[in-house]
């Protein structure tokens, strides 16, 4: 996943390396996502997410749809 | 997961938020009082559960999602120190995952041009306008965690 300047910029990068167009959102979103993945990652009673529970995050923030998908 | 490989990871993270660098088998081993080939088969099983990512091939920390053992394009500073991140949710995913402000300096990968990014009190107060793209769905993520 990387941060690019623009869509302008985005399709001309998947242009050249020629990769498809995956899916897209504004890195404040991503912000967003970032803080509910992450926020417990690095604490001692860490344990791993089930499945469901991390589907639930993407579902929270309206990241739907079969590209969203996990299993 | 079980409490050895728990504590095991634990060890790793703490290390590595501390040091900005991943213990070997054998620094693990010393320090928590474990055999080193214990240590590797728990740095396995914790590669295998996606706690953490190894070389491919050895028993070497690649990843400690957020944080990368390797460098990057995408360079986190958040509470007075700095780490690279493994692409751009996990550069966002650092200051989360230490709860405090950070910054991040990244590129675009089609002009070369520098990207600046900052968090301050969980806001995307810089940056907020740029995009973020992914190439893999979701549930092809961990076929090639590197190349996602």
């Amino acid at each position: 996943m990387v941060f690019l300047r623009s869509e302008e910029h985005l399709e001309r990068w998947l242009d050249a390396v020629g990769q498809e167009h995956g899916a897209t959102m504004p890195a404040a979103k991503l912000n967003e996502l970032a803080r509910r993945w992450w926020w417990t990652r690095v604490e001692r009673d860490w344990r791993p997410r089930t499945p469901a529970e991390s589907q639930a995050i993407l579902d929270e923030l309206g990241l739907t749809g079969e590209f969203w998908q996990l299993s | 997961m079980n409490a050895l490989d728990l504590r095991i990871r634990n060890h790793a993270y703490s290390t590595f938020v501390g040091e900005g660098r991943a213990p070997t088998t054998v620094e693990t081993a010393a320090t928590l009082g474990l055999a080193e080939d214990e240590v590797a088969a728990a740095y396995r099983r914790l590669h295998d559960a996606h706690a953490l990512v190894l070389h491919a091939g050895t028993d070497k920390i690649r990843m400690l999602n957020p944080f990368s053992a390797v460098e990057t394009p995408h360079r986190v500073e958040a509470g007075g120190r700095s780490w690279f991140a493994n692409c751009a949710w996990d550069a966002l995913g650092i200051p989360a995952s230490l709860h405090t402000d950070g910054s991040v300096s990244s590129e675009c990968p089609d002009c070369g041009g520098p990207l600046a990014l900052e968090v301050r009190d969980g806001e995307l107060v810089r940056g907020a306008e740029l995009l973020v793209h992914f190439v893999v769905p979701a549930r092809r993520w961990w076929d090639d965690i590197a190349f996602t």
